[in-house]
């Protein structure tokens, strides 16, 4: 069977000197003794989306959590940007990074959950902001005060205006000082949306993000992540909205049982499957 | 004469309500014998004859002469500042502890479990006493080459063995065990989502701790924690067997020289009852800071209501205003 990568020219990098934003080579994972990840492969253009679809229990989560490491990978390479997750390279030895480089790496990574997420004790505004303030404010110097103190304080202003306008470009700016119980569903995705963003991801992972939703207030997410992709930003999707996949996405990915049994343009894959489970897993969702 | 379905519809329901005989009994019954206790508090002793006496039978003379006198209050003063700095003590240690007990380290988390097993496991009055006479195994304290030279030292006879300082480690260190677990149980509870959440936005580990998890984990910490103030103003009491002139203490020193028991009792319980009632008003607000983001009806409760109602002047509906969205949405 050839490799999904092979399969799909169209997002496979052809200009070696840049390489894609995610590049996944033989990524194994287990829990215990469940195989999750049976040796994924997949790269990830830069500006893309990227749709990945599947039954559930078929390791798409795992492999989007692989991605920014809360789950670390058993084996096979996996880089974000030309770097690998989790290990550096050293004369020819793998080492694991420390918390602090993981960190580092995690900050350029956005991700929105399946459940929000967001933090209670904090109202929308404080949501979006707490994370830039905190990992990515320049440090204060005692070799030069004062430049340093009026550095961070800029640095804190410009991050709430910031903050600011990512609620008003996801709709919320009426809600910037409403507690996360105070808002429905879809505008905590939203919210949460807005943190991910606050941090000027260079990629943006979404863990099924509809999924806990009315279904009434699935479209308004919906659009925002619509309006991210226009912008160009790269993302990866793990969702059961086929009708997203097929208008917003670069790429569809069927994964079952820890594999990629199919990927391609969303519009040929899903016109005409040529995997069996694929077909199967195709006539459940879209009746 | 109407017609049904006007009825139906309209009608506000007329029915006789049920008859509870059994609860007017044992209301009936009660109030007899809280009058026949409230007669003997606030009645005199009569003389065998039967005419009135003068001696009260709790003593309340006593009480009133006893309960503002100088060595009681600054007894009061005492045991509150013993209570505060050794639950200071615990609180900070117990946080450490807990932290350690958390940690992936299995040298520190055995570290902690070993000294909750140890400092729960035994009673305080003991480990009180044993700091007090710790002088006897320890004559020295020194700072110095682990096993080589001592730099510094002093004698402990001055630090340990005064009562004030055994009876704080005897409390706080014993507390410690107590509070250790009690942050442990309040950061288990805040939602995993809420860690990953925090790492995915490239928090490290301890600012993940300190703006995320004790946040959310103080609503499940402060009640426990409330009822060990509490808990530690009463236990405090031990201190007095050390020494240290506290309101147990006044009490021993009282009735040793009176023999007279019933009234610096009242005194001390009195003193005692207008610590704990302050402590909780200071509670209520402590949790009413940490309930912050958190709606629900679950939180109007009867404490609440009557702390609001005296504390906060109604403002717009009491604490908490109902939304066009039916959400609760707490007071600015």
């Amino acid at each position: 069977m050839s490799t999904p990568v092979a399969q799909s020219p169209s997002f496979v990098s052809e200009d070696a000197s840049r390489p894609p934003m995610v590049l996944a080579q033989d990524v194994r994972k287990r829990f215990g003794r469940l195989q999750v990840l049976r040796g994924i492969n997949l790269a990830v253009e830069a500006g893309t989306v990227t749709c990945i679809v599947g039954p559930s229990g078929s390791g798409k989560s795992t492999f989007l959590r692989c991605i920014n490491h809360l789950e670390r990978v058993d084996a096979g390479r996996l880089s974000v940007d030309g770097t690998l997750v989790g290990y550096r390279m050293r004369r020819g030895k793998l080492y694991e990074l420390t918390d602090r480089q993981i960190c580092k790496m995690r900050a350029d990574i956005g991700m929105v959950f399946q459940r929000f997420n967001l933090f209670p004790h904090l109202t929308a505004l404080e949501n979006v902001t707490v994370a830039p303030l905190r990992v990515r404010r320049p440090p204060f110097s005692f070799r030069h005060p004062i430049r340093s103190h009026h550095a961070r304080r800029a640095f804190k202003e410009e991050v709430r205006r910031e903050a600011a306008d990512l609620l008003e470009r996801v709709g919320l700016a009426d809600k910037s000082s409403s507690y996360p119980s105070q808002l429905s569903g879809g505008q905590q995705q939203r919210v949460a949306i807005a943190r991910a963003l606050a941090m000027k991801p260079k990629l943006m992972l979404f863990d099924e993000p509809t999924s806990a939703l009315d279904p009434e207030l699935v479209g308004e997410v919906l659009d925002v992540m619509r309006g991210l992709a226009a912008d160009g930003m790269t993302m990866i999707v793990v969702t059961h909205e086929m009708g997203f996949a097929r208008e917003v996405g670069d790429a569809l990915v069927f994964m079952d049982d820890g594999e990629i049994l199919e990927s391609g343009a969303p519009r040929d894959v899903l016109a005409a499957p040529s995997n069996p489970r694929f077909q199967a897993f195709l006539s459940k969702v879209l009746t | 004469m109407q017609s049904d379905q006007s009825t139906e519809v309209h009608e506000p329901i007329k029915a006789v309500p049920v008859r509870h005989p059994g609860r007017w009994v044992a209301g009936l019954v009660l109030l007899v014998l809280l009058a026949m206790v409230t007669n003997t508090i606030v009645s005199k002793i009569p003389k065998q004859n039967g005419q009135p006496g003068t001696q009260w039978r709790y003593g309340w003379d006593l009480v009133r002469q006893l309960i503002f006198s100088a060595p009681y209050a600054n007894a009061a003063l005492l045991t509150m500042w013993l209570t505060l700095t050794a639950m200071l003590v615990g609180i900070g240690l117990g946080l450490v502890i807990a932290l350690f007990r958390l940690s992936p380290n299995p040298l520190l988390s055995g570290t902690a479990w070993t000294y909750t097993w140890f400092f729960r496991g035994t009673p305080v009055i003991v480990q009180i006493f044993f700091w007090y006479n710790i002088a006897s195994i320890y004559p020295t304290l020194g700072v110095g080459v682990p096993f080589g030279t001592v730099y510094w030292h002093l004698n402990p006879i001055t630090l340990i063995s005064g009562f004030v300082a055994a009876a704080i480690l005897g409390l706080g260190l014993n507390e410690a065990a107590y509070m250790s677990e009690i942050f442990r149980a309040g950061m288990l509870s805040v939602d995993r989502g809420q860690i990953e959440a925090a790492q995915s936005l490239g928090m490290p580990h301890t600012l993940t701790q300190r703006l995320v998890v004790l946040p959310q984990a103080m609503r499940v910490i402060i009640p426990p924690t409330g009822n060990e103030v509490i808990s530690m103003l009463k236990t405090s009491a031990l201190a007095g067997l050390v020494g240290l002139p506290e309101l147990f203490y006044q009490y021993q020193g009282t009735a040793a020289n009176t023999f007279q028991n019933i009234p610096p009792l009242i005194a001390i319980s009195l003193w005692y009852l207008l610590i704990t009632t302050v402590l909780s008003i200071g509670q209520y607000f402590v949790e009413r800071h940490y309930r912050r983001g958190v709606a629900g009806v679950s939180q109007r409760r009867f404490g609440g209501y009557v702390l609001s109602s005296v504390f906060k002047p109604r403002r717009r509906g009491g604490m908490w205003d109902v939304t066009s969205d039916s959400v609760l949405v707490p007071h600015r």
